[in-house]
Formats: structure tokens, C-alpha cells, sequence
């Protein structure tokens, strides 16, 4: 236990490049969802979909 | 987008917490594995050339590659740094690195900005991590005169752009890149608006830096420690080229008149700079004029705004961070080991540091846009584009390009071949990190030769 609670004092600076990954890509991933409400409803760039496809980006 | 720019805020605590023996190999792993998740950038398939959309920031085919090349230059930083800012304390190191990343920061923020005004905020503030840089960490007394030129340069520069920006947004309502390119064109006619054309535009020639307002780019990189000088050379002058062609858009008709004695100016810069090179003694003086010279090309592609003239900047503007950046890693290998710059008091490394030689002879073919690489592309497209608008511009580019391969030459014999100096008694040999800083630098540039779609932006 003790070279767990060393091992932790050494290494927690780790936790932060990761983290800011993590909460980076969900806040990326609600701003996606939030802006697929609008999608192809733009008046500039909104268009006709081809045959066979479903939506004008992912 | 914040998937990145998180990461990359949160290196700051982690900087500072690290335990000082892991400092330089967590920061180089950590800043190495966020360059390599800004690679998706890359792959952008929307019709609209935006993608990766938050309301404040967004990529397009013309920021991608800049923003890429910031987020590769980071790591390239520290592992050139690492050295001679070995002896050290501890607390000043991590003081330098945190300055690199908030640079890498302000940085992303730059070129992914949908609002020219957060754009401006962040072309500024990146003035002041590189005014510490160079006049805290410069080896000469020398940098607090270079930190002043670059300082006021710049400044001078842009706070007509501030006003400019201002007028526009009053008269347009917007400053959001997303709209402006659909705004209808304003009617420009009157002596008030061709100073705001030159109010928008002079920010940018300064930072670039045209020929007559470059003075300060010498003096900032000769006195600037080695992570500054390649961040300067790679990205920071890239910022005035993104911001031109940004501008450009909104200035359509009176640029066509007004843009004749600038793309004059910086032809005749690249011949004048490339003149000032090959009589040089400095070898990092060489190193900034040759930018000179180069940006000086990439303006005038700009000033012509044909879609190749557009692309072969962009082009230039990648290759030439990534060529310049790898020759500053080159010369501070010399000055590491000989404390010199002078060329002629370090002749003959060939015979010392075989394998460094073969660095720089990749370097130097590179500089003077060696086929196939990206350097010659740009310029041929940039070269093609003036050509078709004015034959005489032809004179000028042509000496451009000749100059540029003497001075290239020039640079490469002064410092490998010939005889070694008497006075050089012991030289350190090279590191395995040296290697791996020239390899990352010149690998991407030979990757982007079978794929230049990446890098060539709109037109793509």
C-alpha cells in the first residue's frame, strides 16, 4: 500500500492531459448533437440530398 | 476542436506538478500525442469547408494545415530546448515550458477563430509569450533592443487593424468569417477607405514581414534562444499570411489598384533579402533574411489572389515553417557546441559530424525548393500565378529563386566543407535527440509530397 500511495504522489500529474481529453471530447460531442438539429435547415447551405443518402454530414 | 485545446491547457498544471527528473520527457510525450490527435483535423469531408464547429471556433481547408503545424512545432520545442536549458532551475524551466504551451494555445486559438476579433485578440497576445521568451531566455544583451523591435513593430502594425476591424463591424454588423464571405461587396471608393484597406492589410505585411517593415524579424531571431526562433520562423509569421488572406475576401475591389506597389515591394524584397544572405556572417541572420525572402514571395502570392497564387502561399507557408524551423535546430547544434554564430568560426563540420552534414545538406536542398518537395511546389504555383498577371514579374522571381539557391549553397559550404578551424579542439558528439529533432522536422515534409491535397487549402 505504501508503494501504491508513492507510486500515486509521483505519477498524479498524469491525470490532467487525459482528463482535458475527455471532458474536450464530450463538450465536442454535445456541440455536435446540438448543432445536427440545424442540419441542412441553413439557407446557405442548405440543398437538395442526393439519392441514397440520409443526412448532409455526420 | 477542444478535444485538443483542453489537453493542451491542462499540460500548464502538469508542467508544474511533474517531479522535475520526468519534467522533459512528460511534457514531450504529452505534447507529442495531442500534435498526433490534431492530425484528424486533416480529414474534413463538409461541403461547407467548415468542420469541427463550436461557437467560437472552426477549421477550413486554410487553417487545417496551420494549425497542424503549431501543434507538431510544440514538441519539436521542447526537444530542441532541452539542452541549454539543462543548467537551469528547475522552476525556470517549467516557466519556459509553460510560456511554449500558452503560445501553442493562443495559437490554436488564432487560426481556429470564426471572429476576426477573437482572431486579432489572439494575433496579439501571442506577442507576449514570445516577448518573454526572447527577452528572458536571448543570450546577448542584445534581445531587450530585438524584444522592443518586435514589440512596437507589430504593435504599430496592428492597432490600425483594431480600428479597421471596429469600422467594419460597424458597417457590415458582423465579423464572423462564416457570414462575411456572403456579405455583399462594400462600395469603396472614397480616400477614407483606401486607408482602411491599408489599415486592414498592414498588421499583416509587418508580421509577415514585407521588405521595409522587416527589420525587427532579423534582430528577434538572432537574439531569441532556439524554441523561439523556430516558433517565430514556423508559425508566428504565418499568423500575417492566414490574416491577409482572411482579409482579403472582404477588400475584393480596391485591392486589384491598391495592391500593385506591395507585390512590387516584397518581389524586390525577396531579391534584396536574398542579396543581404549571401553576405552574410551570421549564420542565424542567414537563416531570418532567407524568411525575409521567402515570405516575401508568399505575400505577393496573396497580393495576387488567384486561387494558385492562394495556393502555392499556403503551400510555401508549410513548407518553409517546417524548412526554416529544421535549419534554426541546425545552426543551434553549431552554437551549442562552438558558442558562436559566426559562419567562419565553424567550417569543416563535415569531418566532425558526418551524419549532422547530411541533415543539412537535406535542409539546404530544401530552403533553395528542391523538386519535389512542397518548398518547390508553392513557389512554382506562387511564381506561375504572378507570371500570368505581369510577364516582367518574371525578372524578379527568376533572380528570387537563383539567389535563393546561392545563399542555400553558400550556407551549406561555409559551415560543413573545408578545412576544420585550428581552434576547434574537442566538439560534443552528436545526440540521438538531434537526430530525432531533425527527422520529425523534415519526414512531414517529405510525406506531404505524394499528398499535397492537405496542404493546398480551398482550392482542394
Amino acid at each position: 500500500m505504501v508503494n501504491l500511495a508513492a507510486f500515486a504522489r509521483q505519477y498524479w500529474a498524469h491525470i490532467f492531459v487525459p482528463t482535458g481529453f475527455v471532458i474536450g471530447w464530450y463538450l465536442d460531442k454535445q456541440q455536435d448533437q446540438k448543432l445536427t438539429a440545424f442540419r441542412n435547415k441553413s439557407a446557405l447551405y442548405g440543398r437538395e440530398l442526393k439519392p441514397g443518402e440520409e443526412v448532409t454530414w455526420r | 476542436m477542444l478535444k485538443i485545446l483542453l489537453p493542451t491547457i491542462m499540460l500548464v498544471p502538469t508542467i508544474w506538478i511533474t517531479p522535475a527528473k520526468h519534467l522533459w520527457s512528460t511534457t514531450l510525450s504529452y505534447s507529442l500525442i495531442i500534435s498526433l490527435i490534431s492530425l484528424t483535423w486533416l480529414k474534413s469531408s463538409t461541403e461547407s469547408g467548415w468542420s469541427f464547429l463550436s461557437p467560437y471556433m472552426a477549421t477550413d481547408p486554410l487553417s487545417t494545415p496551420l494549425l497542424a503545424l503549431t501543434c507538431w512545432l510544440l514538441p519539436l520545442m521542447i526537444l530542441a530546448s532541452q539542452n541549454h536549458t539543462a543548467s537551469e532551475p528547475i522552476s525556470r524551466q517549467r516557466t519556459y515550458i509553460t510560456l511554449l504551451t500558452s503560445l501553442q494555445i493562443f495559437l490554436i486559438m488564432a487560426f481556429s477563430a470564426t471572429e476576426v476579433i477573437m482572431f486579432y485578440i489572439m494575433f496579439e497576445a501571442t506577442l507576449i509569450p514570445t516577448l518573454i521568451i526572447i527577452t528572458r531566455w536571448g543570450n546577448q544583451t542584445e534581445r531587450l533592443n530585438a524584444g522592443t523591435y518586435f514589440l512596437f513593430y507589430t504593435l504599430a502594425g496592428s492597432l490600425p487593424l483594431l480600428v479597421a476591424l471596429l469600422l467594419l463591424q460597424n458597417s457590415t454588423g458582423t465579423l464572423s468569417l462564416l457570414t462575411l464571405q456572403y456579405t455583399p461587396s462594400m462600395q469603396l471608393s472614397s480616400f477614407a477607405d483606401k486607408l482602411w484597406w491599408a489599415g486592414c492589410l498592414l498588421a499583416f505585411l509587418v508580421k509577415m514581414p514585407l521588405y521595409g517593415a522587416h527589420l525587427w524579424l532579423p534582430k528577434a531571431h538572432v537574439e531569441a534562444p532556439i524554441a523561439g526562433s523556430m516558433v517565430l520562423a514556423a508559425v508566428l509569421l504565418k499568423l500575417g499570411g492566414y490574416g491577409m488572406m482572411r482579409m482579403m475576401i472582404m477588400l475584393e475591389p480596391l485591392t486589384k489598384e491598391l495592391s500593385y506597389p506591395f507585390i512590387i515591394f516584397a518581389l524586390w524584397g525577396v531579391i534584396m533579402t536574398g542579396s543581404i544572405c549571401l553576405r552574410q556572417t551570421d549564420l542565424k541572420s542567414l537563416i531570418a533574411y532567407s524568411s525575409v525572402s521567402h515570405m516575401g514571395l508568399v505575400a505577393a502570392g496573396i497580393l495576387i489572389q488567384t486561387p494558385w497564387g492562394f495556393t502555392g502561399a499556403l503551400i510555401l507557408m508549410i513548407a518553409h515553417g517546417l524548412t526554416s524551423s529544421a535549419l534554426f535546430c541546425l545552426a543551434n547544434t553549431n552554437y551549442e557546441r562552438t558558442h558562436s554564430r559566426t559562419m567562419i568560426l565553424a567550417r569543416g563540420l563535415q569531418m566532425v559530424l558526418p551524419l549532422m552534414t547530411a541533415w543539412w545538406f537535406i535542409a539546404s536542398l530544401a530552403n533553395l525548393a528542391l523538386p519535389p518537395l512542397p518548398n518547390l511546389m508553392g513557389e512554382l504555383m506562387i511564381i506561375t500565378s504572378l507570371f500570368h498577371w505581369s510577364w516582367w514579374t518574371i525578372a524578379l522571381t527568376g533572380a528570387g529563386t537563383l539567389i535563393t539557391a546561392g545563399y542555400s549553397l553558400y550556407m551549406f559550404l561555409m559551415t560543413q566543407r573545408g578545412p576544420l578551424p585550428t581552434h576547434i579542439i574537442s566538439l560534443d558528439p552528436t545526440h540521438s535527440r538531434e537526430h530525432l529533432l531533425m527527422a520529425l522536422h523534415l519526414l512531414p515534409l517529405i510525406l506531404l509530397i505524394p499528398k499535397p491535397e492537405l496542404i493546398w487549402g480551398w482550392t482542394a
